[in-house]
């Protein structure tokens, strides 16, 4: 019907060789992207509480809230009776152990001599190994608690705590010059790189999401490039909305916890359409259409040209199409050929063309 | 009682002359103080209804407002007819009263109806339409800026703040509205992915808006003996003061506008625009109060201009863009003109017939005199100077003198029949005989030209407003030259005619000398003679039956503007852009003609029907232009060559308006089609246009389509809003207002208000950004709306147009070769057969074919009864049934003139061309009468003589002033045949058909209708 009302249509050149637009259908890959809101988080492991080990008293930080620490960097410093008596002990046992192995060395060439019974021998070795293991054992002690024990020279009550990794000291836990147990968190250190963006999805895409597929958000005027780590396999009971956990790769300056963010999701399947530019779409009888030029007619009007000369009518047909999907510019068609010829801008006025028939004269 | 006017005059000579004095006196001061206007009030007595509903689609708001407007109105007395027209945006329903009816009363009844309207909050208020006339735009200008400093968002406030209040105190103003420019409001641009942050709504954001801007009185104290008022301003001053608008406070802390939202200047949507030579521009039209004149209101507007210009910023003016006066004085220049070389035409032929100054004098002063006696009438029926009440008089400046001239005419032969010393008495005595004889003719004359032109004091609609001023100037200049004839003209004669030698000149005595032989053979062969004559008129009156008819001639305005139409769901960005190419066009292309182009794109403030593809081109045309009729058919062609792609209608400013005026149909004959769906009236209208297609004549056919506005419908989606916890009005409002960007609130600044609207940012890119909206529900739930609802993209209806509460659809067509009623028979007896209409549809002719065809069929019911009272009258005159029926034979003789003027200049029967056959009639008739009583005279005087010779005398005796009488009127309407001013082609039928006619009817009074006499009487 529309074709037939179409072909009755005669349009001359000399607006519509200079004006209409025209292009091919093209293949046009669509990387679909929506825009979400996001919040900067970070998950709990990312998190560290230094605890002290001993219990003692606090006596000093050595960093302050904010500052960021190396792995190794001492931040606090605490006395601890446990350590101040673990270090006399080593020192004690270090000397015993120098006393019952120069007993063993007397003992053995005194066997040697056959001064001495083999059961003598045996006695002081096992003395020697006894004190051996002790040593040994608190000098683990020690070193776990962070104290070279080989250099330990005298009995010290001091035992510092170390960052574990780098980060930033987020909290300060305890009051100076508290007691603090064994295994209380002292400080909070903040990992880096342990930033995640959670964004929340509408179902409808989630279930297109793919782990690894990229998320930016913007960020104080940033693009930030994130990448999906986890889809969480419970939507969040306030937004009813389902949350992708994306992580942070690059470093970023004063990333603030909790911030809420745009970010866009792209999805990693980019397809491939025949498409056409969105400027060519419109809606005509409760039907997307994109006009494409009549070849028959446009010979005809050659040959009738060669004739005439004068008039020249280049009407134009149009197809029904369906959109598939769409980015900024263009639309992912069925309904065109590949490499078809379509009016790509101006439309309206093909179509105005076609419908000034039924128009009546206004009001 | 005729005789004893006669002889009181005569008596009280000096009275009457001092009495005429007075009264020329008062009737130039009436002349002076007329109101002039271009037209007659056309405007049916209507009011209009419109209700603003921003942003509503044409079927909700034909639902929703229309339907529940109409049905309140319906029932009233005196409606004839209720049509309304639903658009984008805009409720429109006019009711038709009946004419008798008064405008306030019938205001106040709608409005009392009105207030029991229940139409859903936020779907506006149905307000009553300016009470203005059809014609009611006089005044229309431009906000200028010759600075370049101002936005035309700063003009458009000028205009509304500053100009509007100022004209519309001019007195005569009812309302001013502007068009262009765009308005000021603040956007509040949300970010709704931010309620999320925050745990607010969107509601919640509205609900703060609205609450922070707020004023409190608080009384007052009394503090030493004074009083001190207590004030609470809280109404928003700064934008910061809306950027700092609590949402909501948690924890000490408070969450503010500033927080999820920017707050900024900028434009509210619009549907109209304007744009002058290619540029945007701000406009405005003054509309005129019902029942005031037009002239005076522009005068007065005119006067305040100055005071407008002084409150403007300099730099900025008001300009005239058109000015209805200059129409005015156009069309009432040309009717001037035309009625004064009417008087000195009919002077100079007085002159030439009498050859004697005193009598001319006394004949040509008698002009003048009943001219002002008419304009004290009309001052006295507040009847305005216009096209049509001049014309009435420019018609009738012919048969003014026409008693006068009889009354001297037998003066002058009786005085000069009188032998011997003329004395005072003896004068004074001839003269009293010599009125008294003609004084019962001359009346029964003048009363039967009146009678004549009552069938158009009858017309209805249109025709009858159009026309009744003409008919009523006649009455009333008749009427006045009666009196001059009766009254002052006998005592002038008794005054200054003196008897003087032989009265027959040169002109006079060649005339009879070819006329004689002439009457000699009509009189001798009576019976063929009137056969010839019977045939020839029928045979001419079957040529006037297939003549092309026409309701009114068009108006030449001397302006060109064309109505262009654009598909329907045009974009008005488009539409501006379009405007704009077709101006700079124009100005390129005939800078030697044009001036100026306006376009003025959708509509106005104010209930108007126009929508975004709907522009009006107005071209101010270079003075001096030689031929307008060939520059406007160029630029027409020129114009639908260029621009193919929107359809031009060329029309005039009054002639758009007039065709507004006519109940919906412009065309010259259209189908309506009536029925509920609009897609089934669609395809009735689609197979009828089929059906009638091959019908002979038929020349073009048009379906005004209503169809084809593309909508984005967002369907509500219950199940899926039960889920999230979200009600229809949360979806509803912000559809409406972070969509639609209904104002929420009001920043009022001094006296000015703009409103503060809660936008969705991004919502309108494009349709897929208003999927993408995003909702909070209360508890936190976060959806986009096509989650929540179906977001479809649809072709819906552009407007709906319902004619007494039933929709309908116009199918227009043009009708060229034929008779448009028998084309009308034809198909629609076609249609009856052929198309199959379901139930509840049906079919109604309409159009211009219409109101001619109600005017004819009026007139076939007023002038048989009009011929009764002329015979009725003749009776009375004559006392004879049988010399009535001679005078009315005349009548034919008259038209056969007439119809071959008609048919060889080739125009239309039109209502002015039927004006013009009644005008025959009634110089026909006068002819008649003047001729058959002297011969009735004649034969009293001289019994025994026989028939044939009395006939023969006194038709010879009564040749000049039969010729004068006839001379006069020819020559009182030569000017209009020749005028070629603004108005002139309205009269030019009438005058080709009276030129016509009183030739025909002369030569044939002069030679048949002695012959009728002579066969009616001369056996007895």
């Amino acid at each position: 019907m529309n074709k037939l009302l179409l072909t009755a249509l005669s349009l001359t050149a000399t607006l519509f060789a200079s004006e209409i637009p025209l292009a091919k259908v093209q293949m046009h890959t669509f990387n679909k992207s929506v825009a979400l809101n996001a919040q900067v988080i970070q998950l709990s492991n990312a998190q560290q509480s230094i605890t002290s080990l001993v219990s003692g008293h606090l006596e000093a930080y050595y960093v302050k809230p904010a500052q960021r620490v190396k792995e190794g960097q001492k931040v606090a410093l605490i006395e601890s009776i446990v350590v101040s008596k673990m270090s006399a002990d080593y020192l004690s046992l270090k000397k015993q152990l120098a006393a019952a192995s120069k007993n063993y060395d007397a003992t053995a060439s005194l066997y040697k001599k056959g001064m001495t019974s083999m059961q003598e021998l045996n006695n002081q070795e096992i003395k020697l190994s006894k004190i051996n293991a002790q040593l040994t054992a608190l000098e683990s002690q020690l070193n776990t608690l962070g104290i070279k024990a080989d250099k330990l020279t005298q009995a010290t009550a001091n035992f510092v705590l170390y960052a574990h990794s780098a980060g930033t000291v987020s909290a300060l836990l305890k009051p100076l010059h508290s007691s603090v147990s064994v295994s209380e968190p002292v400080i909070s250190i903040v990992k880096n790189q342990a930033y995640y963006i959670k964004s929340f999805l509408p179902l409808e895409y989630a279930t297109k999401v793919k782990l690894g597929d990229k998320i930016v958000v913007n960020y104080a005027d940033k693009d930030i490039i994130t990448h999906i780590t986890q889809i969480l396999p419970k939507v969040d009971e306030v937004t009813q909305r389902v949350v992708v956990l994306s992580s942070v790769d690059e470093k970023v300056e004063h990333l603030f916890l909790n911030t809420y963010l745009k970010s866009t999701v792209y999805f990693g399947d980019a397809k491939e359409y025949p498409a056409v530019k969105k400027s060519a779409l419109s809606f005509f009888n409760n039907e997307w259409v994109v006009f494409v030029p009549n070849e028959e007619e446009q010979k005809e009007n050659e040959s009738k040209n060669k004739q005439e000369g004068e008039e020249e009518s280049i009407p134009y047909t149009l197809e029904v199409v369906k959109i598939i999907t769409q980015d900024e510019d263009f639309v992912g068609v069925e309904g065109l050929k590949l490499g078809e010829e379509y009016v790509s801008a101006k439309s309206y006025y093909v179509k105005s063309a076609l419908l000034k028939g039924s128009l009546g004269d206004g009001d | 009682m005729l005789e004893k006017i006669i002889e009181l005059s005569l008596k009280y000579k000096i009275l009457v002359l001092v009495a005429f004095i007075a009264i020329s006196a008062f009737g130039y001061k009436a002349y002076t103080e007329i109101p002039v206007d271009a037209f007659p009030d056309i405007t049916p007595k209507q009011v209009v209804v419109y209700t603003e509903s921003p942003g509503n689609s044409a079927e909700d708001i034909e639902k929703l407002i229309t339907y529940p407007v109409e049905s309140a109105l319906s029932g009233m007395a005196g409606v004839k007819l209720i049509m309304s027209n639903s658009i984008f945006g805009l409720s429109y329903v006019s009711v038709f009263f009946e004419d008798s009816m008064d405008i306030y009363f019938l205001r106040q009844l709608v409005s009392e109806r009105l207030s029991a309207i229940n139409i859903p909050a936020g779907w506006g208020t149905p307000v009553l339409g300016p009470n203005t006339t059809g014609l009611g735009q006089v005044f229309w200008y431009q906000i200028k800026d010759t600075t370049g400093k101002y936005s035309l968002r700063e003009l458009k406030e000028m205009q509304e703040y500053v100009v509007t209040p100022l004209f519309k105190s001019v007195s005569g103003v009812e309302d001013v509205i502007g068009w262009g420019g765009d308005e000021k409001q603040y956007n509040v641009l949300i970010d709704t992915k931010k309620l999320q942050d925050f745990s607010i709504t969107y509601s919640d954001i509205v609900d703060a808006l609205q609450r922070s801007n707020q004023a409190a009185g608080g009384q007052y104290l009394e503090f030493n003996r004074e009083q001190y008022l207590i004030r609470g301003a809280g109404l928003y001053q700064t934008l910061d003061d809306i950027r700092n608008t609590v949402v909501k406070s948690m924890k000490g802390q408070s969450i503010t506008i500033r927080d999820v939202a920017t707050v900024e200047p900028g434009s509210a949507p619009r549907f109209g625009a304007v744009s002058i030579d290619g540029k945007e521009a701000v406009m405005g039209m003054v509309l005129q109060r019902t029942a005031t004149n037009a002239a005076k209101v522009v005068e007065r507007i005119q006067k305040k201009i100055e005071t407008v210009n002084t409150a403007l910023p300099e730099g900025v003016s008001v300009e005239t863009i058109y000015d209805r006066t200059e129409i005015t004085h156009k069309a009432v220049n040309t009717m001037t003109s035309a009625l004064i070389s009417g008087v000195v035409l009919v002077a100079v032929v007085l002159f030439l017939f009498l050859f004697e100054l005193r009598s001319a004098f006394i004949v040509i002063l008698s002009l003048p005199l009943s001219l002002l006696i008419a304009f004290l009438l009309m001052d006295y029926y507040n009847l305005s100077a216009n096209l049509m009440s001049l014309s009435g008089l420019a018609i009738a400046v012919g048969m003014i003198v026409d008693g006068t001239i009889v009354i001297v005419e037998n003066s002058f032969r009786k005085l000069h029949e009188e032998e011997g010393e003329l004395t005072p008495t003896k004068k004074f005595n001839i003269v009293y005989e010599a009125a008294k004889e003609v004084a019962t003719p001359v009346t029964f004359a003048v009363l039967i030209i009146a009678a004549v032109f009552i069938p158009l004091l009858s017309l209805d609609g249109l025709a009858g407003k159009l026309y009744a001023p003409m008919a009523l100037n006649i009455v009333f200049v008749m009427l006045g030259s009666l009196l001059v004839a009766l009254v002052l003209v006998p005592v002038l004669i008794l005054l200054l005619l003196k008897p003087t030698g032989s009265s027959e000149n040169v002109v006079m005595r060649s005339i009879k000398k070819a006329y004689t032989p002439l009457l000699m053979f009509a009189l001798g062969h009576a019976k063929s003679v009137l056969i010839a004559v019977s045939i020839l008129f029928i045979g001419l009156a079957y040529l006037l039956s297939q003549q092309g008819r026409e309701f009114m001639p068009e108006l030449n305005e001397e302006s060109i503007m064309y109505r262009v139409i654009a598909i329907p769901g045009t974009a008005l960005s488009q539409s501006l852009q379009t405007s704009k190419e077709i101006e700079s066009y124009i100005l390129k292309n005939y800078s030697k003609s044009v001036s100026s182009v306006l376009a003025m794109i959708g509509r106005s403030e104010k209930g108007e029907t126009a929508q975004g593809n709907y522009m009006e081109i107005l071209l101010t045309l270079k003075p001096n232009i030689e031929d307008l009729e060939a520059l406007t058919n160029r630029m027409n062609e020129d114009l639908e060559h260029h621009f193919t792609f929107v359809q031009f209608v060329p029309t005039q400013p009054i002639a758009m308006r007039i065709e507004e005026l006519l109940e919906g149909v412009k065309a010259e004959l259209a189908v309506k089609i009536y029925g509920d769906d609009q897609k089934v009236l669609d395809g009735i209208s689609k197979e009828i246009q089929s059906a009638i297609s091959g019908v002979d004549g038929l020349e073009r056919m048009e379906v005004e389509s209503q169809l084809g506005q593309a909508q984005i419908k967002i369907t509500p989606d219950y199940l899926a809003l039960a889920r999230y916890g979200i009600s229809v009005d949360e979806v509803m409002d912000i559809i409406r207002n972070g969509i639609g960007e209904e104002p929420i609130s009001e920043k009022i600044e001094g006296i000015r208000r703009f409103g503060i609207v809660a936008k969705v940012k991004g919502a309108k890119k494009d349709a897929e950004a208003i999927k993408k909206v995003t909702l909070r529900s209360k508890n936190g739930a976060l959806v986009t709306l096509d989650q929540i609802c179906k977001v479809e993209i649809q072709q819906g209806a552009s407007f709906i147009k319902r004619e007494n509460l039933s929709r309908y659809m116009v199918l227009s067509m043009e009708v060229e070769g034929r008779d448009v009623a028998s084309f009308v028979a034809e198909a629609d007896s076609i249609i009856k057969s052929k198309v199959k209409m379901p139930a509840g549809y049906y079919i109604g002719w309409a159009g211009d074919f219409k109101n001619m065809q109600e005017a004819t069929q009026k007139l076939m019911i007023i002038i048989p009864i009009t011929i009764l009272l002329v015979i009725l009258l003749l009776y009375t005159a004559f006392n004879s049934v049988g010399k009535a029926m001679i005078i009315l034979l005349n009548v034919p003789f008259g038209f056969i003139g007439g119809i071959i003027a008609l048919v060889m200049s080739g125009i239309y029967l039109s209502v002015s061309a039927i004006v013009g056959f009644l005008a025959i009639f009634a110089i026909a008739i006068l002819n008649g009468i003047v001729l058959v009583s002297f011969i009735d005279e004649l034969r009293l005087k001289f019994p025994d003589v026989n028939l044939k010779t009395v006939l023969k005398d006194a038709t010879l005796l009564r040749l000049r002033p039969v010729l004068m009488t006839a001379f006069t009127t020819l020559f009182g309407i030569l000017p209009l045949l020749y005028a070629s001013g603004v108005g002139s082609e309205i009269q030019y039928p009438l005058a080709v058909v009276i030129t016509g006619g009183i030739i025909s009817s002369t030569l044939l009074t002069l030679l048949i209708l002695p012959s009728t006499y002579l066969l009616f009487y001369g056996k007895k």
